[in-house]
Parts: structure tokens; sequence; C-alpha cells
């Protein structure tokens, strides 16, 4: 399969960036790490005129502690180099952990986290080649109008499938958006709509250029959990992120996040409420995977089936509600 | 019965090459990146072909416009069906294939139309400006509905989208089981897994320019085969032309597998394109191509029921196999033979029952891949003894030690067994994996299993029916002492290339070095039948063999005569040639190849070139007790004029099987032997199943290079674990769901467990040097091990492979009648009663593709939520 013909643009500064994305803004894609979105081009997901390639701009690659205690993550920053970042193990390991299990080794070289971030929501109807579509008469989220996962649906379901951030929900991450108006800042919460089509809130005219995790989040302390078939490649089938903060030997707070069985990152409502006060022990963990669950609606979008990844969002927070717990020395 | 030796027992062989563990000849050139792979190659003019392929699983082509095709610039040329019409197919019974489809697609990614143009990108867009219309038409996707077929049959030919079924008696079954004192009984179901080689097909076709008349005159073709003779043969056919003026040449092969083992679309479709462009083609797949080419494993239905007497012995078996062979024959009728014949040959059963089905379906056509037919029924087979051995009290280990052959024997269904290795190889792997200790007394969870199984070191009998040698090899000498081996056997990773230059090497006695391979050129190499069924060790190896004695003898009488000695008296080794009567014992080998190494270099003695003087030197020094190689070598020259052998094999004719409708599929020289056990841990709150070691115990004979043998071995556990736990082919409305190695999952380096291959040599009358097999026969023992091992982690018998955590989990969960949990649609994994359109682990719910309103599956949905 050949990569469709365009014009490659790589610009040297975020401003200069935002010049191209506001000329081409009728058909540009922004190229960071390139794993995804290569071969989605390739499958004919994506035929722009223009690819804004934001490598060679290193003024949002790196993590930058703060002198407040929080920390500014560039977002061409690659996974490998938040995996393997001493700070943000020491400070924010939840988020580490989720790094180290994106695809395999060489695409964490590649991937950067504002790629994982932006990733495009992915369904086995959907990232196909073009002949492959075609025989399945196309879908909502790609040049026609059905939905093969959920019939007589107009919703697309495609299932965001990024690994960190569940972990950046946890640590509630915000990011920095630069666009020709100007920059602004907001919870990554508010940056994904819940719709598989449509599924992030940012104007094809603007970039993503920071992370920041607040100080606050460093008493946070966590896990990950990743349903998949192999130990490496593979996108999460089902992902949970549980970070909890502990005082004077019990939970003052929890935060659960979950991943690949929604459109959309979310983080679990109630979580605190269910285990603020408490000692975590098992039935507690298992509520808290029922609570998980309950919010969960993955449908045939990947591999396994629904129900069974659904049982597995329940079971896996259980294990990280736990495993949270051992961390934090329960 | 031939008795085992151990390589570990026996005493040093007095081999100087074989049995030691060799560097692959071909190994620096692929690990440096030097070796070209057909997609490598380039000619001047080269164009590149793209296919169009069926969006409909089943449909008339009524009408091809491909007018605004060739119009868009860049475009040479575009091919369709009526440009070459004749039939082919691999078998000869199966000729159901064209080039390019004639009047019907029948399976989505069917071949419909090639465009040729400059580059790739306007290729692809030239297939977009193709108008095809199609009258859509009833398809269908499950064999067990295609079977009941009346109308709008896949191949008019074929009624009930019956391709062909068999039904074979042995013995008398129904004694059998009237004699056991238990008998079980089960469906099995594997669902259908594909090769998965790195390199995806690729061909380079090329007419050069007949000088007389201006036209596409002698054609070649670079292509990443298996079976480049065949090719060749198919080629013919289809383009009309005599085989004569077609070479076919096999570059580098990325893995095969099987899956290049007959004659892919593409390698047609670029010769036909090539012809009508009047320009170089190549045609390389993408991987979603090599998915729908496919010619994988089908998915299989067993009904087995074997019943056993309380001491353990089997005294019956009957099996009914459906497979869903997809729309074209292909492999098909081996396939579906294969399945029922090694049912024999592993174990002395008395009577069987076999009656097998092979069932058109709109999908991708299945073929051959490793361990072609018998593993699927072996994972069956090996699950139900264990579930027997369980039911009477006995050791799984020990029930397949009480149902050994007694070789040399012909079997039931009258294959002929020489050297039995399984016997050591059970004993081995239960003393390495410490069975006795170990079994049943694992923790919770954790479990052991055992499973054994087989394979032919080659068909006896070839595809075609023809006294033919099926292996034929030459060996050419020159006065450098450099040796020429020229074998038509294909190198497809396997190591039948260096195979081939150690048994000449050791032969000849001179060093691996003084030895360069031609392989696998039709004009250059004689007919070999190609690298399928295991063959190329035991053949193409007996054909070197003889080729290699052929020559040693024109060299021993020619030496004899220049020390006045008998040939007979003469020993080869270490690029020596040593009069026995001169120097008796190893001892004596020393000095001459220390001389020799002087020589090897060129020829070069004292800074000058004298070779002439040399001899005359050696003349005046009258008769000696040694010569060098070379020395032997040019002496031999001097008489006899020129240093050339063949040699050929043929399987014997009592090795070539029964005499009923099917027999000729079967029947091998000689048959390998597996034995394994595997530990597995069992995840119980998500079914998720680690195996932690495999220790693989084979009888290949004698290992000829132990560590290609050893590799082998891993890569076929490894390849079995991935049908036993991960890869599945899944199906929606004659979609393949997951045409890709990103979604069909084949194990990663992470989730690969330890192997302990064990090498059992057993040293086969017939084979070179007494070896048989070793890349196919250890891959069905795999899935049964790791069925049993389950079993004993946590008490669920597995009926249908893959073994995904959904299935355990709902197997688990049957077991204790906890909430029911719908994981998989209703369907009880423990017993599947229907073989279910899409497979398994994607349970596909929703909306496939719009499809012909009288599909059958459209009638009874699958799962009924359609």
């Amino acid at each position: 399969m050949s990569l469709p013909q365009f014009k490659l643009l790589r610009p040297r500064s975020v401003a200069e960036a935002i010049e191209h994305l506001v000329k081409h803004a009728g058909s540009v894609r922004v190229l960071a790490g390139g794993t995804d979105i290569i071969p989605s081009m390739r499958q004919k997901l994506f035929e722009p005129e223009c690819v804004v390639d934001l490598r060679a701009i290193s003024e949002i690659r790196g993590i930058k502690p703060q002198t407040d205690g929080s920390v500014e993550i560039g977002t061409l920053t690659t996974i490998r180099t938040i995996e393997r970042s001493d700070f943000l193990r020491e400070h924010y390991p939840v988020l580490s952990e989720a790094a180290g299990t994106v695809a395999s080794p060489v695409l964490r070289n590649m991937g950067t986290i504002g790629g994982n971030i932006c990733l495009d929501t992915r369904c086995l109807w959907y990232n196909q080649s073009l002949t492959w579509r075609k025989g399945c008469g196309f879908c909502i989220k790609k040049d026609g109008d059905l939905c093969h996962v959920a019939p007589g649906g107009t919703k697309c379901w495609a299932a965001f499938s990024g690994d960190t951030p569940p972990a950046l929900l946890c640590l509630k991450a915000e990011i920095e958006i630069v666009g020709p108006n100007g920059t602004r800042r907001v919870p990554l919460a508010d940056f994904y709509t819940g719709l598989g089509d449509n599924y992030r809130n940012l104007q094809a005219n603007e970039l993503l250029t920071r992370v920041f995790l607040p100080a606050s989040s460093k008493d946070y302390r966590g896990v990950y959990r990743k349903l998949r078939v192999r130990g490496s490649i593979d996108y999460p089938l089902a992902g949970v992120a549980v970070v909890l903060k502990r005082s004077n030997g019990h939970v003052s707070d929890a935060r659960i996040g979950i991943t690949a069985v929604n459109p959309a990152p979310l983080l679990v409502g109630g979580a605190a409420e269910l285990l603020v006060g408490k000692a975590v022990d098992e039935a507690l963990a298992e509520a808290a995977g029922d609570l998980a669950a309950k919010i969960s609606k993955p449908l045939t979008t990947s591999a396994l089936t629904p129900e069974y990844r659904r049982e597995m969002i329940r079971v896996f927070t259980k294990r990280a509600v736990l495993a949270a717990a051992q961390v934090n020395g329960n | 019965m031939t008795q085992p030796t151990t390589k570990d027992q026996r005493p040093t062989t007095d081999f100087s090459i074989i049995g030691k563990p060799t560097a692959m000849v071909d190994a620096a050139a692929k690990t440096t990146g030097v070796g070209k792979y057909t997609d490598d190659l380039s000619v001047p003019g080269m164009l590149v072909g793209k296919i169009l392929h069926s969006p409909y699983p089943h449909a008339r082509i009524r009408r091809i416009d491909t007018s605004r095709a060739e119009q868009l610039e860049g475009v040479v040329a575009v091919v369709v069906g009526k440009d070459a019409p004749n039939p082919y197919g691999i078998l000869p019974v199966g000729h159901d294939e064209h080039a390019l489809a004639l009047d019907k697609v029948r399976y989505v990614g069917d071949n419909v139309a090639c465009v040729v143009a400059i580059s790739e990108a306007i290729a692809e867009k030239a297939l977009e400006l193709i108008d095809v219309d199609y009258e859509v038409l009833p398809a269908y996707f499950d064999p067990e509905e295609s079977m009941k077929a009346t109308s709008d049959l896949i191949h008019d030919n074929k009624p009930n989208n019956l391709e062909k079924d068999y039904h074979h008696i042995f013995g008398d079954p129904d004694r059998g089981f009237a004699e056991a004192d238990h008998v079980a009984e089960a469906r099995f179901i594997a669902n259908e897994v594909t090769h998965a080689a790195m390199e995806p097909h690729s061909t380079l076709a090329a007419f050069e320019i007949d000088p007389h008349t201006g036209k596409p005159g002698r054609l070649t073709v670079w292509s990443s085969t298996q079976v480049p003779y065949y090719l060749q043969h198919k080629l013919s056919l289809v383009l009309e032309m005599p085989m004569a003026q077609i070479r076919v040449i096999k570059p580098l092969v990325g893995g095969g597998f099987g899956g290049k083992s007959e004659v892919i679309p593409l390698e047609i479709i670029a010769a036909v394109a090539a012809r009508k462009a009047q320009a170089p083609v190549k045609i390389t797949y993408t991987r979603e191509e090599v998915f729908w080419a496919h010619r994988g494993r089908p998915r299989t239905i067993i009904d087995l029921k074997t019943g056993v007497k309380s001491d353990g012995r089997i005294t019956a078996v009957k099996a009914r196999v459906v497979q869903d062979g997809g729309a074209y024959c292909s492999y098909g009728v081996v396939t579906i033979l294969y399945s029922g014949a090694l049912l024999g040959a592993l174990y002395d059963i008395p009577n069987i029952q076999y009656d097998g089905y092979r069932v058109l379906t709109n999908k991708p056509a299945c073929g051959a891949m490793r361990g072609h037919g018998t593993v699927n029924v072996r994972f069956a087979f090996e699950s139900q003894l264990d579930e027997l051995a369980a039911k009477i009290a006995m050791d799984p280990a020990e029930i397949r030690c009480r149902n050994l052959l007694q070789p040399p024997c012909i079997t039931v269904n009258g294959l002929r067994v020489q050297s039995y290795g399984l016997p050591e190889c059970i004993e081995k792997t239960v003393e390495r994996s410490r069975w006795d200790e170990r079994k049943g007394k694992l923790p919770r969870g954790r479990g052991l299993g055992i499973a054994c199984s087989h394979y032919v070191s080659g068909a006896a009998n070839s595809i075609i029916r023809s006294d033919m040698p099926h292996s034929t090899v030459n060996i050419k000498i020159d006065r450098d002492g450099g040796v020429v081996v020229y074998t038509g056997a294909s190198e497809i990773g396997q190591g039948s290339d260096t195979m081939t230059a150690q048994i000449a090497a050791e032969v000849l006695g001179c060093s691996l070095s003084r030895v360069r391979v031609i392989a696998a050129d039709t004009d250059l190499t004689p007919i070999d039948i190609g690298s399928y069924s295991s063959r190329v060790t035991f053949m193409a190896g007996n054909a070197t063999l003889r080729a290699a004695n052929e020559v040693k003898k024109l060299i021993a009488a020619a030496a004899a005569k220049k020390m006045d000695c008998q040939p007979d008296d003469l020993v080869f080794r270490e690029d020596a040639v040593v009069s026995r009567n001169g120097h008796v014992g190893t001892a004596a080998i020393g000095r001459p190849a220390e001389q020799s190494s002087a020589a090897t270099v060129s020829g070069r003695v004292e800074g000058q070139i004298l070779r002439g003087s040399l001899q005359q030197k050696r003349k005046d020094e009258g008769p000696k007790d040694q010569m060098s190689f070379e020395e032997a070598v040019v002496a031999a020259i001097d008489f006899h004029g020129a240093l050339t052998g063949t040699g050929s094999y043929a399987p014997p004719p009592e090795a070539r099987g029964g005499k009923h409708k099917g027999a000729g599929v079967g029947p091998s020289p000689a048959y390998s032997y597996s034995a394994q056990v595997a530990e597995v841990s069992v995840d119980e709150e998500t079914g998720e199943v680690t195996v932690h070691k495999v220790w693989a115990a084979h009888d290949c004979g004698r290992a000829l290079n132990p560590v290609s043998v050893e590799g082998q071995i891993i890569g076929s556990v490894w390849m079995g674990m991935g049908q036993a736990l991960t890869e599945e082919m899944v199906w929606k409305d004659g979609m393949l769901m997951n045409p890709g190695l990103l979604e069909y999952r084949s194990p990663s380096s992470v989730e690969s467990p330890e192997v302990e291959p064990i090498i059992v040599e057993s040293i086969d009358p017939e084979g070179p040097f007494g070896a048989k097999e070793c890349s196919e026969g250890s891959l069905a023992a795999t899935i049964p091990a790791i069925a049993n091992a389950i079993y004993d982690a946590v008490g669920i018998r597995l009926h249908e492979s893959p073994f995904t955590p959904e299935r355990v989990l709902a197997a688990l969960r049957a077991k204790r009648n906890a909430k029911a949990l719908n994981l998989t649609e209703g369907v009880d994994p423990t017993s599947p009663t229907r073989f279910r359109e899409h497979g398994g682990s994607l349970w596909f719910k929703g909306k496939g593709p719009e499809r012909h309103p009288l599909d059958p599956s459209r009638h009874e949905p699958a799962g009924g939520t359609d």
C-alpha cells in the first residue's frame, strides 16, 4: 500500500507550525511520532494535502520540572523518555508504568506522549485498508453512514486505545493547546468528547503543545493494569489506572481511570466516595471494580468479546486497587 | 525395532562434518542485509503490478470495464481473466483456479484484474477506475451449511459444495468399541490459522524478446516459492508455453511454512501481466493480500470417538472430520486425507474408522501448513487420550507407552514404520520435566501436560503420479577443487542448502567451505519437487549422498591408481585422501590435512602457481600413501576427463502404502516422532494462560546439524503455541476481520516460553546417514500438551482452539456453575456443538456488510444475535 501524495512541511517552531495549520486548515494532518498516522495514511484513512511534521520543534520536547513542584512535559517527548525518566518514576510512577506498556520498544522510541493523548480512536471496521472497507460498505467514522458494531445506531463507538491518558487523568493532568487566537490550558478530561468519530476537542488549526502534572498529584501512588493478548505490541483491550492518596493509615483520596472500553478514556466517578476513609480490602476493591465496570461500554471494536472486556475492567480494577494500596504501604 | 541411541550416549561418531553444530551457509548474507529476496530485485524497465480484489464473497461478474483505468497516465496495461483463461491448481484433480476471475468471484479478496503501471501509487489509483458490475450471489461461510447447498454452488461441478469426501474403515471398529472398557466421544473445533511468514509473497516476471520474431520469447520468473518446478509447470499450462521456455529462479525466501508450497495467484498474474505489458512486472503482496492468498490450516470440526481397555490399550478410533476449505481446492484433497491417514503410525491402533469431508466455502482457499493435515486431529486425539487416561486412572505418559508400535511394521492403514524413537522421546521428556515427581502435585493453577505427534519425511507418492525421481542432484568438481552442488531443493530458511553442503562435504571428505550450493533455478538445477511435507533432508539429502558417492568413486579410482592401492582402501577425510594400508587409525589424518591447508590457498606453493610442476614432482616421487583433496581431484579429471556425478531419489515401492482409494496420501519412507511436556499456569480470574516451559523431544533419525534441528523444534513449539493460545482468523460474513499482524496475534518474544529441545536419534535405515525430518513433527504435540496442562492446572477440558482467555474463563465458570456470564454468546466453549461463522474470540454481533438476501448466514444468524 502506497502513501498518498502530500506536501511535507517541517516547521522549526510552534508559531511556524500554527501558521502552516492555519494556511492549510482544509486538509492537513500533524505528524509527531508517526507510528499511527503513517499506517493510517497507507490505509487511506487520511489523505491530507499537507502533513506538518513537528519533529524539528525542540521547544515542546522534554520533561521540565517546575519550581512549584509541578512538571511540564512537551508533547513531542517520546514514550520511551517518559518511561525512563527518573523524575517521573519518582514522582508520578503510574505514568511511567503506563508508558512502559505502550506497544513495543521500537514504537515507544518513536511514539510521543502528545500522539498517545491524541491517538485516533480504533475499531476493526475502521482500521482497515480502503479495499477492505469497501467490502463492508464503509462506516460512520469514515466514508459511510453505517455502524457495524451498533447496528442501526448513528453514534460511532470506536474505542480510545491510548495507555497513558487514564494515568494522566488520575494525575489531574492539564494540557496546553496553541492556536491562531492564542494559548489555552484545559483539563485533559475536557479534551475528549466521548464520541468515536469526533473524539477530541481540537480544531484543525490548533496544536497540543504541553502536558502539565500538578505538584499536588505527587502524593498519589498507583498502578496501571492492561489487558492484552500478547505481552508486547498490542493496544490495550481494556486498561485501568488507579492512584490512591493516603494519610493516617487510610485512603484520603482515590482516582480510577479506564481506557480502551469507551470512545474516550474516563475517570470513574464515585471512586473517591467509595474508597476514602477506608482501609483497602478485597471486598472494597471488588466494589471499586463494579463501579468501573458499570461505566465501561466496550463493543466489538477489537479482539475478545465485549462481555469479557467489561469483566476484565472489573477484575483489573480490583487488582489495581489492591496493588495501589500495596504500593502505598497498606 | 531399531535400537535408538541418543546423541548424549552414543560414542563419538566417525563423522567430520555432519552431527556438528554448523552455521547456515547463507547466514551472513541474511544477517548483514546483503542477501536478496524477490522484492529486493529489480530489472531495467520493470513495472509494478497491483491486483484488484473482489469486495463480495460470492458474485457473478456481469461486465468489467477497464477503459478508464487504461487512460490514466502511467498505466501500461490492465489484465483481466480472459487474457489467460486456462485453469490451473496445485493438484491434478483440482484445476479450479484462474489467473484472474473469468465469470465469478468466490471470496472477498478474489482476484479480478491487475493494473500494470510505472508506480505503485498510480497502479492503486487505476484500481479505483476499474468498473466491475457484480451480480451478488448467496454465499456460504459455514461448512456444515455449505454441505446442504443445492443452488448457487461455489463450483458448478461440485454438488453440495463438497470438494471431496473419503470414508475409510481399517480393521473392525465396531468390534473394537465393543471390546473397549471405556469410550470417550466429543466434538473438537480447531479454528483457522495461517502461516504468517515474515516475507510477503513477491514475484518478478520478465520476458526476453525473441530475436527472430520480436515478440515475447523466453520467460524468467523470480519468485518467493517453495516449489519452483511446480510453478514452472503451472505457468506453462496457463501461458501455453513449453516448460523449456520458462525459467523459474527462487531467490532467498523469508519463510514458507506451506504458504508458498503451491502456485499462488500473484505468480501467475505477474507472468500474464508481463506478457501483456511487454515489460518486466513485479508484484509484491501487501500483508492483507497474503492473508487473502492464505492456503493456511482450515478450521476443522472433529467428532472423535476413542475406546480403550482398562489396561490402557486403544481398541478403536472413529473420527469424522469436516474441513472448512475455502473457495478453491488447493491442497484440500491431500489435507483431508492426511487428517485420516496420520491417525495411524504414531500409536498401535488396531481399528480405525475415518470419514473426512473437505467442504468449499466463500472464503480464501486453505492449503498446506506446517504439520499439514495432522495438527487439528492430533489436538483432538491427544486431548481425548488424556481424558481416557484420567477415566482409567492411568498416568497420561503411561497410557501412551501402552500403545506403542513394534517396528518394523506396517500399520492397519498401510503405513510402513521402520525407525521409531517415540519411546525414547516420551522417556526423555518425562525425565527432564521431572514428570513423575511433579505431575498433579503443582500448586493450584499450575499444571503439566504431555502429548505426542509425528510427521512424514516427505510423501512417498508425489502429487503428480509418475515414476520420476522426487529429487535429483548434480555435483561438479573442477581442477580448483571447488565442489559445486546443483539441487532443485528450495532453501526457505529451513537450512536445506546447509544440509546439502554438509552431506556433500562429509562424503567427499572435504571442508565445508569448498562446497558451493546452487539451488532452485530450473535452468541450472535438476528437478526436485520442492520444499514441502518435510521431504528435503530425506529425499534431496539422499540424492546428494548418491551424487557425492558417485563422484567419490571417480576420484577414488584415479587416486588409487596414483597411490598404487585399491579404491576401497582409500579414506576421504579432512581434505585428504589417505590409504588405509599406509596409515591406520585417525592419528595419521593430521599430516595431510596440514599439507592440504597450504595447497588450499589456490594451489600456490613457494610463491608460484605450480600445479603442473607440482604434479610432475609428485610423479617423480613415486606412489604415495596420501594425497590432498585437490591433488586427488586433479588426478581424477586427468584420468576421467571430467568430474561430475548425479544422484537421485525415489521412495521405495514398499513405502508407498496400501491400495484403497486415497491410500496415496500418508505413506512416507520414514516418520519423525515427538513427545512434549508443557508446563502452564492459568489465572482463574482472567482465564489467561501462561506457558512457562516446554520440553520437546524429537526423533529426527540423525541430527545432521544439531543446532538447526534444535531451531526447528523450538520454532515448531512456538508456532504450535500460537495456534494453541492466540492465533485465529476471524470472520464476519466473509470478511476477514484481522488481516494484519497487529490483529492476527502470533506470539511475541515476551510470552515465548523456555523451550528445551531434546534430540532423539533413531538412525533410520533409509535416511541419509539415518536422518529424518525435523521441521514439522513437533508442532502438533504442542497444542494438546498445553490443553492437557490446562486440565492438570485447573481441571477444565478445552475443546476449541485457540484457548483464548474468554474461552478459558467461560469454561472455568461453567465448571463452577458460577454466575452465568455470557462471555462467548451462549456457546459453552467446553462443548462446541456447531461451527460458528465468526470464529470465537471475536464474536461479532454487529451488522455485517450487505449480502444477498438468500445467504444461509442470513437465515440462521450465528449465535442468534445478528
